[in-house]
């Protein structure tokens, strides 16, 4: 009996101890990452049976368990990956915002101070020194736009590194769950209720980080093994088997780079956007947000480019002579090949480049050429809208997005594929060409002059300079138009030699006339508009085209100075500025809508995070009380065998 | 509810980390005075201010451009005031020239000084402006435009550009006149046409000779110089250069008007048999062209060989100058124009910078009363949370153990 009491104290004290322990275990991990406070299970022994009646025997422990909620603790975990999304992009386009705000602020002043100075020269166009502050600004103006692409390439750098350095940690974190797997596989005993509580802990902690980074779902097997997936369901651990991720560059553009899951048998490439978490977040920042941003300021530098280049070579400069690109032709042999992105996997060799027809209808998309046996067929991959180019061999194959695809050399085999980047490079090859400012091309080269003695609302414009230098030479040329009879209108052209053409028929409301007349080749075009009647028979209208070369004339960089106000981009809606503000409030408003979902993102996890702590958490408090509970619990089981001593220590006396 | 203690703690450093966000924004607004500082901050608006400043930056171009046309025209019209004083003293000189009573010796002294007048006119208009250039050589800016003559005549060597500058969105403003618009195409006093007389006893001339229907003027069947012919006071026979006749009356009354392919004609005086003269063609004399005549007129001296002709001669130099002064003056009412039309497009441009900059103002500057009391705001908050985290944080049961 009293030795029964013994043992009923005793393992109240064995209880109370593992209780203490259990709560020491608790306490001195309150701060522990990932940890879910544990419980002792403690249990009465089953009494001893005497007689009719059974007696307890007092207490065991029969389990430490965790208090642990897999739905809560998978809430946690979904949350956590949207949360790495949200964060990362949020962080990734506020980068971006910044950047657009104040680089883009600083191209859009550049751009305001080049046509300053170029409305400079039109005030004085044979100032020398007022010539050579434009070209100072095209500087500025080129390396702001040269910057801004350096910028672009270290975010995408930066990008790159963080994807290496978390699909490291992946097989890191990979590894080490293998590990923990096979662990647990060793010590769990399916006879015996006990868990290795703290393994558990620390495998779900690596599965919380690694939630930081991409989608995970775990599923766990009845001797506790844990088989974890990432994004769409790739197996990263299969058992006790730990797969690697690893990247590799990026094909065709090695700067995209991609993630295999790697098995030691074999590879499988990884869909990054598919991913979630930060990684997911990545991939979606670098393949859809930046390219598109770079395609557009790519493209601005391409508009501005090609836009005053153009105005230059419809002018004469201070010599004489034909002005000369300001900026890096928009079509050179390099920017040409670049824009066309060659994967390693074709089997042909054909080798293609683009080549830019009309910036105006230029789009941001990037489209991919594929060879389907017979024909190219070229698909927007924005819009998925896809045209049949023709069969190769053609040479150039033109489209209606204001480029044309070539093929340089080679041909292709069925089922190759090119993808074309139209405004690949611009903005990071584009340089200030011109260095003497005596090159910019302020006059025009020819002019019209109507006779005094015009009496009709009619028009004759220069519309179009092909070669102002052959226009020059063409000069003086007269343009005759007399409507006789009425309704009928004609024109004729008199040349430099004096050569009067025959009467041709003008069409009001306009006509292009290209001149010199046939069969010259044309080195500019008129266009003659309105109704330029003259008064039949003798009288026609008369339009004087003339050499307007000149160290005073301005007519040339004053249309190079409207060009400022002119809509040049997306189909001749928005001027330079314009598509600069769209481009920069569009990463303003993913930006600002990007904070909102992180902060959506942010209460949906701190709510789930609450629910699991709520029931997987350390309370201090709680802890402290029990601290005391079970100290009194040993105290008083103390006080058991005390009182057990006691009765054997009277009777011992009773028999002395 | 259960509350763990990293709960707790996580909870609350995520609020305070949250309110000092907020407070650092806050700050970040109030140091700069703006509300928008990228585009993040108003993604909606943020076109429309880049609009704003654009416009801003437009019209600040547009008042450079304005300044250099308003500093280009007022040299103008100040050299055409200049060229009109000195073609009213040319006029008076050679009206006084006409009084009869002045010796060959005072006609020539006269001529002196009308020479002066063609100098100083001709300094005029080989003005140069502030960089040297030529005001009114066209687009020849660095070639002197008018260069006189041993005979006194003056050629014009530049062109007839005109430059432009941008004033505005569509507007564009003149900023010279080309130098033969402003000397050179003076209109005829008497129409298309300049009459070169032949033989003139009865002291006719051309009154007018006109171009009425360029339509009916067939310049290629009967091209011009057109001879007239008087027979008698009656009798008149127009022939072309191929000597076709082209008109023919034995009615004429003086004054009538003749017309004849397209043109009209009439003339001064009681025509006398043998009289006959020439029209040429001729829509604009030279304003120094004028003068030459005149100082040629004057250096005819006291006693011309033909006095008839001679008088017809002072009328028609004397219709030309006028015609010379009331040219200078449209010249000069022409700049007068122009600078009222960037007078104008200024005070338009003061206009929409106001309601530009006040429309900036409204999306990118802060408000501040609201801004300070949204700070305040945040930073009682921050401050309130960090009072309530060191009170809770000394609640803890250990205390008591």
């Amino acid at each position: 009996m009293t030795v029964s009491l013994y043992q009923t104290g005793v393992s109240g004290l064995l209880a109370a101890q593992q209780q203490l322990a259990t709560t020491g275990h608790n306490i001195s991990n309150v701060n522990t990452e990932g940890y879910t406070r544990q419980r002792a299970e403690q249990n009465a022994s089953l009494g001893l049976s005497n007689g009719p009646n059974y007696i307890g025997s007092g207490t065991y422990v029969q389990d430490i368990t965790r208090l642990y909620d897999q739905f809560s603790y998978k809430e946690q975990l979904l949350n956590q990956s949207n949360l790495g999304t949200a964060n990362n992009l949020n962080g990734s386009l506020n980068q971006l915002n910044d950047i657009m705000s104040y680089s883009g602020q600083a191209i859009m002043n550049s751009v305001d101070q080049f046509y300053q100075a170029v409305n400079g020269v039109a005030d004085n166009p044979s100032d020398l020194g007022l010539r050579s502050i434009v070209l100072n600004q095209a500087e500025t103006l080129s390396s702001d736009f040269r910057s801004l692409n350096q910028n672009f390439d270290e975010i995408e750098k930066s990008i790159n590194g963080e994807i290496e350095q978390v699909s490291r940690k992946i097989s890191e974190i990979s590894v080490e769950l293998a590990k923990i797997n096979e662990t647990i596989l060793q010590t769990q005993d399916l006879t015996q209720a006990g868990q290795p509580n703290d393994l558990l802990d620390k495998r779900d902690q690596l599965v919380t980080e690694l939630g930081q980074y991409t989608k995970v779902n775990t599923i766990e097997d009845t001797n506790g093994v844990m088989t974890v997936m990432i994004g769409a369901g790739t197996t990263l651990v299969a058992g006790i088997t730990p797969l690697t991720v690893r990247v590799e560059s990026g094909d065709p553009d090695p700067l995209q780079t991609q993630l295999r899951l790697v098995s030691p048998h074999s590879t499988v490439a990884i869909n990054g956007s598919t991913l979630g978490g930060s990684l997911g977040g990545s991939f979606e920042f670098r393949d859809e947000h930046l390219i598109e941003l770079r395609s557009e300021i790519n493209r601005l530098a391409m508009a501005i480019s090609s836009t005053l280049n153009d105005s230059q070579a419809d002018g004469l400069d201070l010599n004489g002579q034909q002005g000369a690109n300001i900026f890096t032709d928009i079509n050179t042999a390099q920017l040409q090949q670049g824009r066309v992105l060659t994967p390693t996997t074709n089997a042909g060799n054909l080798q293609g480049q683009v080549n830019i027809t009309d910036v105006s209808t230029l789009p941001t998309d990037e489209f991919e050429v594929r060879y389907n046996g017979t024909d190219y067929i070229m698909t927007n991959m924005t819009t998925n809208a896809s045209t049949n180019l023709g069969a190769p061999g053609s040479g150039t194959y033109t489209t209606s997005f204001g480029f044309e695809f070539i093929e340089t050399s080679g041909a292709p085999a069925n089922d190759d594929s090119f993808i074309i980047r139209p405004t690949e490079n611009s903005a990071a090859l584009i340089k200030t060409t011109l260095t003497d400012g005596a090159a910019i091309a302020a006059s025009s080269a020819v002019e019209i002059t109507p006779s005094d003695n015009n009496i009709s609302a009619g028009q004759v414009t220069i519309v179009d300079m092909f070669d102002p230098i052959n226009a020059q030479t063409a000069m003086p040329i007269r343009i005759d138009v007399l409507e006789s009879p009425v309704g009928i209108f004609n024109y004729t052209i008199t040349d430099n030699l004096g050569v009067t053409s025959a009467p041709i028929a003008y069409t009001p409301p306009t006509q292009a006339v290209n001149l010199p007349p046939l069969p010259a080749t044309a080195s500019f075009q008129i266009e003659i508009s309105g109704t330029p009647s003259g008064s039949a028979p003798n009288a026609p209208e008369q339009f004087f085209i003339g050499d307007a070369f000149g160290l005073g004339n301005n007519s040339n960089i004053v249309a190079m100075a409207k060009t400022q106000e002119q809509g040049v981009i997306n189909g001749g809606k928005e001027t330079f500025s314009q598509s600069l503000a769209i481009s920069t409030s569009v990463v303003g408003s993913k930006s600002s809508s990007a904070k909102l979902v992180a902060e959506t993102a942010e209460a949906l996890f701190t709510q789930a995070f609450n629910r699991n702590q709520e029931n997987s958490g350390v309370n201090l408090d709680e802890e402290a009380a029990n601290l005391l509970k079970f100290q009194q619990a040993y105290q008083a089981a103390s006080q058991i065998i005390s009182t057990a001593n006691t009765i054997f220590d009277t009777i011992l006396a009773a028999v002395r | 509810m259960r509350v763990s203690t990293q709960q707790f703690y996580f909870q609350n450093s995520q609020q305070l980390s949250n309110k000092q966000t907020d407070v650092n924004d806050q700050v970040k607004y109030l140091a700069s005075g703006k509300r928008v500082l990228t585009a993040k901050d108003d993604a909606v608006s943020y076109g429309t201010l880049a609009g704003y400043k654009d416009s801003l930056a437009n019209i600040e171009k547009y008042q450079r451009n304005l300044t250099q046309a308003e500093n280009r025209n007022s040299l103008q019209e100040v050299s055409f005031a200049d060229a009109e004083s000195v073609m009213q003293e040319l006029k008076q000189l050679f009206i006084q020239a006409n009084n009869g009573v002045y010796s060959d010796s005072d006609l020539h002294s006269l001529a002196e000084l009308a020479k002066n007048s063609q100098q100083q006119l001709l300094n005029t208009a080989n003005a140069q402006d502030e960089s040297g250039d030529y005001v009114f050589a066209g687009y020849q800016i660095d070639v002197q435009p008018f260069s006189l003559q041993p005979d006194n005549s003056v050629i014009y060597q530049g062109d007839g550009g005109v430059r432009k500058l941008q004033i505005a969105k569509n507007v564009m403003v003149d900023i010279n006149q080309a130098g033969d618009d402003a000397f050179e195409k003076v209109t005829n006093n008497i129409g298309d046409f300049s009459a070169n007389y032949n033989v003139n006893t009865s002291g006719i001339s051309v009154n007018k000779a006109v171009i009425v229907n360029p339509g009916a003027h067939n310049a290629v069947a009967n091209p011009p110089d057109y001879n007239f012919s008087f027979t008698s006071a009656t009798d008149l026979t127009i022939t072309d250069s191929n000597s076709v006749v082209v008109f023919n009356t034995n009615t004429y009354a003086p004054g009538q008007t003749i017309a004849f392919n397209g043109i009209e004609v009439q003339l001064n005086g009681n025509p006398l048999p043998g009289d006959d003269f020439d029209l040429t063609p001729q829509e604009n004399i030279s304003i120094f062209d004028t003068i030459k005549s005149a100082i040629d007129w004057m250096n005819v001296g006291a006693n011309p060989a033909d006095t008839t002709q001679h008088s017809v001669d002072y009328e028609v130099i004397l219709g030309q100058l006028d015609e010379a002064l009331n040219h200078m003056t449209g010249r000069r009412a022409e700049s007068g124009i122009r600078l009222k039309l960037i007078d104008n497009q200024s005070s338009n441009h003061l206009d929409a910078e106001l309601y530009l900059s006040s429309g900036r103002s409204n999306i990118e500057d802060l408000d501040f009363a609201k801004a300070v009391a949204t700070f305040e705001q945040s930073k009682a908050s921050l401050q309130a949370a960090q009072q309530s985290f060191v009170q809770i944080k000394n609640l803890s049961l250990f205390n008591y153990l």
